[in-house]
C-alpha cells in the first residue's frame, strides 16, 4: 500500500497555511460535537493519519442526502470530498462512469481491504432477489454485500439505509429494508433523517475518519452527541407547549405567532435529530422554526404513521381512535342496559319459580 | 316475595385489606389517568399573548398525569404483599386446570341469559379472565408509558430500563398509539366491571359489591373453587 498522506500534508501540498489548518481543526472539533480539550487531540489525528479512503454507494433511494450533504457548510463539502477524506468511489459524486469506474472500486476495495470506510445512502430492495435496485449489472444487495466485507466501518447516511425509508411505505412492494442485516453482521453506525442534517453528515464521517472509531452510539446504533434528544425537549417553541398555547391551523393567530404545532400533528415529541439545536443551513432554521410541523423524518417508521397533520391515526368517515372509543363506550354502556333489563326479567321469573316451588312444599 | 326470610348463609373473607386499598387507589387513578390523557393528545387551548401569562396548563395536565402514574406504580406494592400474605388475593384464571374451561362456558351461558345459574364461586372464570386482562393492559400502560416518560434522557437508568419497549413496537410514535388505544380498553373493562359487579349484587345478593369494602362475601352454595381459601 502506498503512503497515504494526512489532513495537514494535504494542506501543505495545497499551499495552505498553518493557520487555515487550525481553523479547520477547530471547526472539525466543534462539529463533532467535541468539547474545546479535545482540539489537540483532533489536531495530532488531523497531521498524523493518512486521510481515510472512503468508498459512497447508493441504494434505493431518492439521493435527497446527497442534495443535503452537498449543502454542507462547515466544513464545505468540497472541502470534505477533495481534502478531508480520499473519496475513492461516489455513484453520485464521481466524474467517471461505465466499465473502469466499477473496475476501480474493485481495486480500491482490494487495495484498501480492511480500512475503507463505507457510506451507504438507501434501502436494500429484498423482494424478488434484490431485481428492484440494481447497480452496475449487479443488484445492490450484492454491491453492499461486497463493499461491506472489507470495510473498517459502516456509515448508513439517511433514514433509508438505516431503517428502509419511504419505498419501505406499507405495502412496501419491493421489500425495502434497512442496510443492518445485510453487511455481514457488521456494527452499523446510523444517520437517519430525511435527509440528515449536512452537518451531521460530515460530522459522523470526519470522527470516523480522524480518530478511526466510530462515535458514542445510542442502543439503536445512532451517534448521540447528534441523535441524543428529542426535537421537542430542544425545540425552543417549547414554552407554548408547556403554556397550553397551541396554533390550530396553519393561518390562525397562533400560528402567526409562532405558538407550539402539535395539535398540527407536530412529531417533535418522538423524534430524535439535531434540528432543535444545530438546525439547518448554519442554524439559519428548521421545519418548526419556519412554521411547519415536524414530521419525523429521523425516526423508524415515521413513513406509516399518518396522517402527519394530526396526532392519532384517522380511520376513514369514522374518525381517529377517541371518536371509536365513544362510540364503544357508549354501545358497551347500551348493551350492560339491555342486559340489565333482561337479567330482572330473568330473576323475576326464577324467583316465580323457587316461589312456587316453596309453596308447593 | 316475602320481607324476612331466615337463609343460610357462610361468610367467606377473600380480600386482604391490602388488595381493598390498592383496588380504590387504581380504581382513582385510571380515572385521573384516563382524563389527563386524552387531554394530553388533545390538549385545551390557551388564548393569551405570552405563556408567562398563562398557569402552564400543558405541563400541570402531564404532570397530574405523571403523579397519578407513580401513585398507581406505587400501589402495586400493596398488591403484591397481599398477594403474599393471603390466599384470597390470589384467585387468577386456573387455565392449567381442565375443569375452568367447562366452568366458563358455564358462566358464560348464564351471562348469555340461556340459563337460569352458574355454579357459586368466589370468583368465577370469566372474572378471572376479566381482571388477568386489566392486569395486562396495567402492565402495557405502564411499560408504554415510561418508555415514553423516560425518553427525555435515553440514556439514563429509565431510559436503559425501559427505552426497548420503543424498540420492540417499532418506534416512538406506536408507543404513543398504543398506550392510547390501551387507555380506552381499560376504560371498556371498567364499564362491564362496573356493571357485572352490581349486576352479580341484585341477582344474588350476596354482597358482591361490599366484598371489595369488607373483605367478605356472603355465599348461599358453597362455591366451586372454596378449596383455594385453605
Ligand atoms: C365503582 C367502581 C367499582 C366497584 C364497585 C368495584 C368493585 C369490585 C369488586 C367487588 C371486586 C371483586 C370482584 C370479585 O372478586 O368477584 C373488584 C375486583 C377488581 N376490580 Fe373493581 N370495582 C370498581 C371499579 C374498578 C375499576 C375502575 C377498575 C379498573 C379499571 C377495577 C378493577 C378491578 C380489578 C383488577 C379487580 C380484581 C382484583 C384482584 O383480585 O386482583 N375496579 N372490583
Ligand atoms: C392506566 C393507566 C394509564 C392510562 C389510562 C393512561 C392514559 C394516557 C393517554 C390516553 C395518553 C395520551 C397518549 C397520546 O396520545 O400521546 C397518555 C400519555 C402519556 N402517559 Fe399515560 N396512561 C396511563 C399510565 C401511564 C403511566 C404508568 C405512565 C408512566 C409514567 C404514563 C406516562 C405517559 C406519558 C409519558 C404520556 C405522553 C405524554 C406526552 O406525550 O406529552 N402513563 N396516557
Ligand atoms: S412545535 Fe413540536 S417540537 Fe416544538 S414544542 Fe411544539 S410539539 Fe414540541
Ligand atoms: S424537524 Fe423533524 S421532520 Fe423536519 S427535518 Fe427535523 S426531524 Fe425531520
Amino acid at each position: 500500500m502506498e503512503k497515504r498522506e494526512s489532513l495537514w500534508e494535504a494542506y501543505l501540498r495545497r499551499g495552505l497555511s498553518r493557520r487555515s489548518f487550525l481553523k479547520g481543526c477547530v471547526t472539525l472539533t466543534s462539529l463533532m460535537g467535541l468539547s474545546t480539550d479535545m482540539f489537540s487531540k483532533v489536531v495530532e489525528a488531523a497531521e498524523t493519519k493518512p486521510l481515510p479512503v472512503v468508498i459512497w454507494i447508493h441504494g434505493h433511494e431518492c439521493t435527497g442526502c446527497d442534495e443535503s450533504f452537498i449543502r454542507s457548510a462547515s466544513p464545505l463539502a468540497s472541502d470534505l470530498v477533495l481534502t478531508n477524506i480520499a473519496l475513492e468511489y461516489d455513484h453520485l459524486l464521481s466524474a467517471a462512469c461505465g466499465a473502469p469506474f466499477e473496475a476501480h472500486l474493485d481495486e480500491t476495495i482490494t487495495k484498501y481491504y480492511g480500512n475503507y470506510i463505507l457510506c451507504v445512502e438507501g434501502a436494500v430492495a429484498t423482494k424478488e432477489s434484490g431485481v428492484h435496485c440494481m447497480s452496475g449489472g449487479h443488484t445492490f444487495l450484492h454491491l453492499l454485500d461486497k463493499a461491506a466485507k472489507g470495510a473498517a466501518a459502516i456509515i448508513a447516511y439517511g433514514s433509508c439505509s438505516a431503517y428502509g425509508g419511504i419505498q419501505a411505505a406499507a405495502p412496501n412492494p419491493t421489500g425495502s429494508a434497512g442496510i443492518e442485516h445485510f453487511v455481514g453482521g457488521k456494527p452499523v453506525v446510523k444517520v437517519p433523517g430525511c435527509p440528515p442534517i449536512p452537518e451531521v453528515m460530515t460530522g459522523v464521517v470526519m470522527h470516523v475518519a480522524l480518530f478511526g472509531s466510530v462515535p458514542p452510539l445510542d442502543g439503536d446504533g445512532r451517534p448521540k452527541q447528534f441523535f441524543g434528544n428529542r426535537i421537542h425537549d430542544t425545540c425552543y417553541r417549547r414554552p407554548f407547549f408547556d403554556a397550553g398555547m397551541f396554533a390550530e391551523t396553519y393561518d390562525d393567530a397562533g400560528s402567526k405567532a409562532g405558538w407550539c404545532l402539535y395539535k398540527l400533528g407536530c412529531r417533535g415529541p418522538e423524534t430524535y435529530n439535531s434540528c432543535g439545536n444545530l438546525r439547518w443551513w448554519q442554524g439559519m432554521s428548521y421545519p418548526i422554526q419556519s412554521g411547519a410541523a415536524c414530521i419525523g423524518c429521523s425516526n423508524a417508521h415515521f413513513w406509516d404513521e399518518v396522517p402527519f397533520s394530526a396526532r392519532l391515526p384517522q380511520y376513514g368517515k369514522i374518525g381517529d381512535a377517541d371518536k371509536i372509543g365513544v362510540a364503544l363506550g357508549v354501545m358497551t354502556a347500551a348493551g350492560v342496559g339491555a342486559h340489565a333489563v333482561a337479567s330482572i326479567i330473568q330473576r323475576n321469573s326464577r324467583d316465580n319459580l323457587l316461589e312456587e316451588e316453596h309453596d308447593d312444599k | 316475595m316475602k320481607s324476612v326470610r331466615e337463609v343460610k348463609r357462610k361468610e367467606y373473607y377473600i380480600f386482604s385489606p391490602f388488595l381493598r386499598i390498592f383496588h380504590w387507589i387504581m380504581a382513582a387513578m385510571i380515572v385521573v389517568l384516563f382524563i389527563t390523557g386524552l387531554l394530553i393528545t388533545k390538549p385545551m387551548n390557551v388564548s393569551t399573548t405570552e405563556p408567562f401569562f398563562t398557569i402552564t396548563s400543558m405541563d400541570l395536565v402531564r404532570d397530574i398525569h405523571f403523579t397519578a402514574a407513580f401513585i398507581l406504580c406505587a400501589s402495586l406494592i400493596l398488591r403484591i404483599y397481599g398477594f403474599i400474605v393471603n390466599k384470597g388475593d390470589r384467585l387468577f384464571p386456573r387455565v392449567w386446570e381442565g375443569h375452568f374451561y367447562e366452568e366458563t362456558v358455564d358462566v358464560a351461558l348464564h351471562y348469555m341469559l340461556l340459563k337460569p345459574h352458574h355454579a357459586s364461586f368466589l370468583r368465577n372464570p370469566l372474572a378471572r379472565m376479566s381482571y388477568a386482562a386489566l392486569y395486562a393492559f396495567l402492565a402495557i400502560e405502564i411499560l408504554t408509558g415510561f418508555a415514553m416518560y423516560f425518553m427525555t434522557n435515553p440514556s439514563g437508568v429509565g431510559g436503559k430500563l425501559f427505552g426497548w419497549v420503543n424498540t420492540v413496537l417499532g418506534s416512538e410514535m406506536m408507543s404513543h398509539y398504543v398506550h392510547h388505544y390501551v387507555a380506552w380498553f381499560i376504560i371498556l373493562f371498567a364499564i362491564g366491571h362496573i356493571y357485572m359487579v352490581i349486576r352479580a349484587e341484585f341477582m344474588e345478593g350476596e354482597s358482591e359489591v361490599s366484598s371489595m369494602f369488607s373483605g367478605k362475601k356472603i355465599l348461599a352454595h358453597t362455591p366451586k373453587d372454596a378449596k383455594e381459601l385453605e
